[in-house]
């Protein structure tokens, strides 16, 4: 399945507000009401990154690897990170998956892959 | 604008706390009350932010008023993250500097211990954004771990200047009674010995166990006054000359330089300009130190030293005590500790107590102006705080 991350952009300004707010961070003139919902790109560059050695107690895993990416059209976003050796300014690309899961949820978000 | 001094001071050890937080607040406010020599206030402020989540109590300030039985007075408890502390403190400043009250005490108080480190650690991860940030798992450690990096990258500060934060912190809280970790460390013990890996482990790629705060519970509490009021108690006249307060996105990544921590600066730049000083002026400092990052990186949005170069004046030994500027002679949150509420409060309580001469083995030979920065969130929340004493 096709799975997107969504920004909202602005009608009077064209900002792309990511995440979500009630009125557009750049101008202050859209409501939330009127903002488009457009996919955020896939792919990107890795500004910053992380191994967390003390995950929340929901994550069954020794250690999480995250990170913010740069995408393509400009908007950072924050992930996880799947691979080996990760390096500020290498170009990665996301897919959608499940990257929390408590007892009765799943939540979705960008998981980074080396592009 | 009426001008505000700060008149009672009292704290309890920042530390494991086998008391109810109710009374770990009330006996910070009756140390306060003591030091004062006060036997009513006006108004009580409690700095608080886990109460209802960590230790199953609401209306905190409720408790604590009748505790002291300063009741009918009126009490609120104000919650603002890790900023709690210094929000209630200027709320309080604009309580006195209004006219409203005349002697209002201000507590911040927290107590942590009761939940176990996993859920301490959710309880304070929950400050980040909930969709773009929380679900991924990031906590405050991994935010400021990824800041970090970036800054290693753009101005060269390496693990060592991290480590050199944390060995400071470690003398100055040696010299504090009240500090949660009376524990000399040294860079070879944390960084250079072959035992360095195990006795200092990574949390947070490149953070390490000593670049972060310990989990704290403590109370503090700062009791503020009026001009005629505070003369009357015949206490050093120590005035809350200047409050800022500032605030950036909630989430980190939308920051257009994540290098920057634009609410410091902000914040700062009100509470120098309301106090008529300039950063050049201040004689010490408590800056908000949740991980050794954030001294050095406060040290430079406050207009201490030029951006990109606090660590190299940390080098240069100038924010050690008996430097320059020393910084963070209480212990700092590294290690002093940091009880959430109660540190902006915590912070107020060492400048003060630096300012009237009264710090003991700590002094800062003839500090006349004093500054605390106390940081909420990843940033997005900062007030700042400026005294100064009057002779």
């Amino acid at each position: 399945m096709d799975r997107n991350i969504y920004g909202y952009k602005c009608g009077a300004c064209g900002h792309i507000n990511y995440p979500y707010r009630m009125r557009c961070r750049k101008c202050g003139r859209t409501e939330y009401t009127d903002f488009e919902l457009v996919p955020l790109p896939k792919r990107g560059k890795l500004l910053t990154h992380t191994r967390l050695h003390n995950p929340p107690a929901d994550y069954l895993v020794p250690t999480l690897q995250l990170g913010i990416v740069e995408l393509e059209n400009g908007v950072r976003v924050m992930g996880q990170l799947h691979m080996s050796n990760p390096m500020a300014g290498m170009p990665v690309e996301a897919k959608v998956e499940v990257v929390r899961r408590t007892d009765y949820d799943s939540f979705y978000g960008m998981i980074f892959y080396p592009a | 604008m009426r001008k505000v001094y700060a008149v009672g001071l009292g704290i309890t050890s920042f530390t494991r706390l086998e008391y109810p937080l109710s009374e770990i607040a009330a006996y910070a406010g009756m140390m306060a009350m003591r030091d004062a020599g006060l036997a009513a206030v006006d108004h009580v402020y409690v700095a608080n932010m886990g109460a209802g989540r960590i230790n199953h109590q609401t209306g905190l300030a409720s408790a604590v008023v009748d505790s002291l039985s300063l009741t009918p007075a009126g009490a609120e408890t104000i919650e603002n993250g890790p900023a709690s502390g210094a929000s209630a403190l200027k709320t309080g400043f604009l309580a006195v500097a209004s006219g409203v009250y005349n002697v209002v005490m201000v507590i911040g108080a927290e107590r942590m211990r009761e939940a176990n480190n996993l859920e301490t650690t959710d309880f304070v991860a929950t400050l980040t954004h909930p969709i773009a940030e929380y679900v991924y798992g990031v906590t405050l450690p991994s935010l400021a771990a990824m800041f970090t990096r970036l800054y290693m990258e753009k101005y060269g500060v390496t693990e060592r200047h991290l480590a050199m934060v944390a060995v400071k912190n470690h003398d100055h809280a040696l010299l504090n009674f009240f500090a949660h970790l009376h524990e000399k460390i040294t860079l070879e013990g944390i960084l250079d010995s072959p035992e360095a890996s195990t006795n200092n482990p990574y949390v947070s790629e490149p953070l390490r166990f000593f670049d972060c705060c310990p989990v704290s519970d403590g109370g503090a509490c700062v009791i503020l006054a009026s001009a005629e009021a505070a003369r009357k108690l015949g206490k050093p006249m120590v005035r809350l000359a200047g409050v800022g307060q500032a605030t950036d996105t909630h989430a980190v990544h939308e920051r257009e330089d994540p290098t920057e921590l634009a609410a410091v600066r902000l914040a700062a730049q009100q509470s120098f300009k309301m106090a008529g000083v300039q950063p050049a002026d201040v004689s010490v400092a408590e800056l908000h130190d949740a991980f050794t990052i954030l001294e050095i990186v406060e040290s430079e949005e406050v207009g201490f030293f030029p951006k990109g170069q606090g660590h190299l004046a940390l080098e240069r030994g100038e924010t050690r005590l008996g430097g320059r500027l020393p910084i963070n002679t209480s212990g700092g949150l590294k290690a002093k500790g940091h009880p959430v509420g109660a540190t902006g409060v915590g912070q107020a309580h060492e400048i003060v107590l630096q300012l009237r001469g009264e710090a003991e083995k700590r002094q800062v030979a003839n500090a006349k102006v004093g500054f605390t920065c106390n940081f909420g969130g990843f940033g997005n929340n900062v007030v700042c705080l400026t005294f100064i004493r009057e002779d």
